[in-house]
């Protein structure tokens, strides 16, 4: 019974179905099956499908979306229970596009892109001022900062960034990663930026990378 | 020459798609000045965001001009007509890039290449209109400014200027007057059109918003062009995302005319899509050039000048596919009808500026508009005095007057730069078409020369730029 939900939450998560996968889920607690098995067995295990899918090109954008989407639905109905057995994710990473700057959709994709691959995510939107990048990494601690830029004329704020999360004796306990359509290596190394991403799934392995995990 | 993308009737659904997009979801923005502006005209506020009533909508339809011109500066004798759907040839906005003429490598746009280009398209004959490349060795805080000025510099041809923010306007439109000899000389004759990118789904923003209403009460000609990408941030459906589209458009066509009746706007349809695999903005084709053609019907529905992007695609360098791509994505929407075909020169997606593909462009901007000039039907075309003639007397049409009469007259297209040689002498150098625009495109860097701005507009756009970065830095 148990294994036949864990399935069903699984295979919903596959299909990116919010409703299915808060119905299986709703109904495995109710079974009495362990919050933190619904997670691993069922919700993780579903996004990791759905990972293998994308990277063997059967699945597209939309299908990712819809799987981390149904993810969280179903994560949301265990949360209340599983206080004290924490969620583990990979890592804490904060993104946000810089000041001035308006492009948000290759943030977007990337941000999603690292939710589904077991990522914590803060998202701080478009527009954002550099000291408001610093603030943000002194209230929550991201171990990676993710700085999006897409004109030539905002590329600078990344920079700016950095150098205010150095003046803030900050710099040490955070990585930097840049991206955006003018972004390339030689500025990454430029500015001292830990790395760039040329595309969602390049920064998420980035991310990995930084953080040690294979 | 009679061409359409939607029926009738769908004509008719996307229009009244369109009205419902307006006055059921409505827009947002975060400019105080547009929000008073359309409320104030009966537009009204409903959980944030205002809703158009169709009475609006069609008030100000019926002020927006069918046509105008634009012109170049001292020394250029073209004249840009708008609302004639020409077809004529822009270069492409804001590439990063450029692939370097020598060594053909990818790298950073500078000053230079801005000139370069500037002076290329100056000296290209089918192409009309220039947008710049941008800079990365100019001070940023005044680059559309620094932009304008070399654009002038360097071409005496219309240009079309994007807004990148409302701060830098008071200084292009300076420049832009003291080229055209004054404020008053600026708005009889516009040198230029300025557009602005509100923001895809149905946003305004604050800084588009703004910038739009400064250059409609500065008297200069408005594009509205945001770029809504298919199935990310617009329906994934060509019908969805063009109806959307098209509202986001209509809605700044609206304010424009509430705040000033028949003050000169475009709309600049630019739908564009995404690799679901990479995420990655397409401008290729098909998609781009479908889209381009279903927008421009609307546009030409509503009897609003347009333009569109046309020399657009996915390919990374000057070869078979940008051809191709260059060709599909322009030659539709100038089929359909429509004013100004963009980015000319572009590769990658519109990241790149491309010097030979300027060359190639200016080829296919060519032989686009010799199709769309159509073919005149008449006792003289239809020649049937001729044909007996020829059959009676048993001659050649080779040697008869009435051939000569019409090539001289253009009967077929002349490729500026296309191979028609025999074999054996395009075999001498084996030249392929790549190869000959970088060879056309050094020719004329080296050869071409634009004629100056005058001394005293030159001297006063300098104070401009130095009076512009003061205060830029300034604050
Ligand atoms: C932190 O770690 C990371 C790691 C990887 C990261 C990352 C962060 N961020 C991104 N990545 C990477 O992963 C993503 C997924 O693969 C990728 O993200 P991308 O963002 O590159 O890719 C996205 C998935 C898809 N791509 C995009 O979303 C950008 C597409 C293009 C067409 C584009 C769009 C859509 C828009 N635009 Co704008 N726009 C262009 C773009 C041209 C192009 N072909 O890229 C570009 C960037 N725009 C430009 C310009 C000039 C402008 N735009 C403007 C406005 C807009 C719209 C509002 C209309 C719209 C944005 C809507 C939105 N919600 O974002 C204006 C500026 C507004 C402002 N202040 O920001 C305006 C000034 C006006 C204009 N139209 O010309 C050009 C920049 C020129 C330059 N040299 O700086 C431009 C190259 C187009 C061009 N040729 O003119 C990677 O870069």
């Amino acid at each position: 019974m148990s294994q036949e939900l864990l399935k069903n939450v699984l295979e919903a998560v596959v299909d990116g179905d919010v409703e299915a996968v808060t119905e299986f889920t709703e109904k495995a607690v109710a079974a009495g099956v362990k919050p933190l098995e619904i997670l691993n067995e069922g919700l993780v295990k579903g996004i990791e499908v759905v990972g293998e899918r994308f990277a063997e090109g059967d699945y597209f954008l939309p299908d990712l979306i819809l799987g981390a989407k149904a993810m969280d639905a179903g994560i949301s109905v265990i949360e209340p229970l599983l206080t004290s057995e924490k969620r583990d994710f990979l890592g804490k990473v904060m993104i946000g596009t810089v000041e001035g700057d308006l492009h948000d959709i290759g943030k977007n994709i990337v941000i999603m892109m690292l939710k589904s691959n077991g990522f914590e995510v803060f998202d701080l939107g478009v527009d954002v001022p550099s000291k408001v990048f610093v603030d943000k990494v002194k209230e929550l601690k991201p171990q990676i900062v993710g700085i999006s830029a897409l004109l030539t004329t905002t590329v600078n704020k990344q920079k700016e960034i950095i150098e205010l999360l150095q003046e803030e004796g900050l710099r040490d306990q955070v990585k930097v990663i840049i991206g955006g359509a003018p972004i390339n290596q030689a500025w990454a190394d430029k500015i001292g930026a830990d790395g760039y991403g040329e595309d969602a799934l390049s920064a998420v392995a980035l991310c990995k990378n930084l953080l040690g995990i294979k | 020459m009679d061409f359409e993308f939607f029926n009738e009737t769908e004509l008719e659904q996307m229009h009244r798609a369109t009205v419902e997009i307006l006055t059921k979801i409505g827009i947002s923005t975060l400019s105080d000045r547009l929000k008073g502006l359309l409320l104030d005209n009966g537009c009204k506020e409903q959980g944030g965001r205002i809703l158009f009533t169709e009475e609006v909508i069609e008030k100000a339809l019926k002020t927006v001009p069918s046509n105008f011109n634009l012109y170049g500066r001292n020394g250029c004798e073209l004249v840009i007509e708008m609302g004639k759907q020409k077809a004529y040839a822009q270069t492409c906005v804001g590439a990063p890039s450029v692939i370097d003429l020598e060594t053909e490598e990818k790298r950073d746009a500078t000053l230079k290449d801005l000139e370069d280009f500037a002076k290329l398209a100056d000296a290209l004959e089918n192409i009309h209109l220039i947008s710049p490349v941008f800079p990365r060795d100019v001070p940023q805080e005044i680059i559309v400014t620094s932009e304008t000025a070399a654009t002038l510099r360097y071409s005496s041809k219309p240009q079309r200027i994007c807004a990148e923010s409302s701060h830098e306007l008071p200084y292009i439109i300076e420049v832009l007057a003291a080229a055209a000899g004054g404020m008053e000389a600026l708005r009889q004759r516009p040198i230029a059109y300025i557009e602005v990118s509100t923001i895809s789904p149905l946003n305004s923003g604050f800084h588009p918003a703004e910038a739009l209403i400064d250059i409609v009460e500065a008297g200069i000609p408005l594009g509205i062009v945001p770029c809504p990408m298919m199935g990310a941030t617009g329906p994934v459906t060509l019908a969805g995302c063009v109806a959307q589209h098209n509202a986001e458009i209509l809605s700044s066509v609206v304010a424009s005319q509430l705040l000033k009746p028949g003050a000169p706007v475009v709309m600049s349809p630019r739908v564009t899509f995404m690799d679901m695999k990479t995420g990655l903005g397409l401008w290729a084709m098909p998609e781009q050039g479908l889209a381009a053609a279903a927008s421009a019907q609307l546009a030409k529905y509503y009897n609003i000048p347009s333009t569109v992007t046309g020399y657009s695609g996915a390919a990374k360098v000057a070869d078979i596919q940008s051809g191709y791509e260059h060709l599909y994505n322009a030659l539709l929407p100038a089929l359909i009808g429509t004013d100004i075909i963009a980015a000319a020169g572009s590769l990658d997606n519109c990241l790149i500026s491309c010097y030979a593909m300027l060359v190639i462009d200016d080829e296919l901007s060519s032989v686009i508009r010799h199709t769309i000039a159509g073919c005149e039907v008449s006792e003289d075309t239809l020649a049937i005095d001729v044909i007996e003639e020829i059959v009676k007397t048993n001659e050649a049409f080779l040697g008869h007057k009435h051939t000569r009469k019409h090539l001289r007259a253009g009967a077929f297209w002349k490729p500026p730069i296309g191979d028609r040689s025999t074999y054996d002498s395009w075999a001498v150098n084996k030249m392929k078409l790549e190869d000959k625009a970088r060879q056309k495109a050094k020719e004329l860097l080296a050869t071409h020369e634009v004629v100056p701005l005058s001394p005293e507009a030159d001297a006063e756009i300098d104070e401009i730029l130095k009076k512009a970065l003061k205060e830029s830095t300034n604050n």
